[in-house]
């Protein structure tokens, strides 16, 4: 279990000026979409930015705390 | 000298083309995201396999290695790796995808 203000300041570790949405899928906050709007992600293809995501969220998925997570990642302009 | 698990997945590869490698198989898959998977491929009417790893921590451990990618399903196309549905869902709707898996399964003539 984890919580949007936690997945929040891991993501800003990488992404300082991340607005981050949470949404829980399942109920039990640890299945969750997490949506990251950002604009460290300018010049980068989808893969990339999802691995920036993954990296910032390493130690929560290893420790179990996410169990299954959905991404999305776009610049503040929306491309 | 090769991984020997390298070289068994650089041959599933190459024998597959579009090739997921997920939780559970195609007949009990056991991740909804491998469900969501095939679901989304289904779409498309092209063949692709599903290669469970769920049982498989060293396996697991190369593959996230070589793609620099920390969950499952991981999905190949043509040897190439696309992550999982949440990239492969906006090319999709960028139109991108359904070109690309033309040309993969184009006669090679």
């Amino acid at each position: 279990m984890i919580t949007p203000q936690t997945i929040t300041d891991y993501v800003r570790q990488v992404l300082a000026d991340a607005q981050v949405i949470v949404t829980d899928l399942t109920g039990t906050m640890d299945h969750l979409n997490v949506r990251v709007v950002s604009d460290g992600f300018k010049g980068k293809n989808l893969l990339d930015r999802h691995r920036l995501i993954y990296q910032a969220l390493d130690e929560p998925l290893k420790d179990g705390r996410i169990h299954a997570l959905e991404l999305t990642a776009e610049t503040t302009d929306g491309s | 000298m090769a991984h020997p698990i390298e070289e068994e997945i650089q041959r599933e590869l190459k024998e597959h083309t579009i090739l997921i490698y997920g939780k559970g198989t195609k007949t009990a898959p056991q991740c909804g995201f491998t469900v969501e998977t095939m679901e989304f491929f289904n779409q498309f009417g092209y063949p692709y396999e599903i290669i469970n790893v769920l049982e498989n921590p060293e396996k697991r451990e190369v593959l996230t290695q070589m793609t620099n990618w920390p969950t499952l399903p991981k999905v190949f196309i043509n040897g190439q790796f696309y992550g999982d549905t949440d990239v492969l869902g906006p090319m999709q709707s960028k139109g991108e995808l359904k070109p690309l898996l033309d040309k993969a399964f184009q006669p090679a003539d």
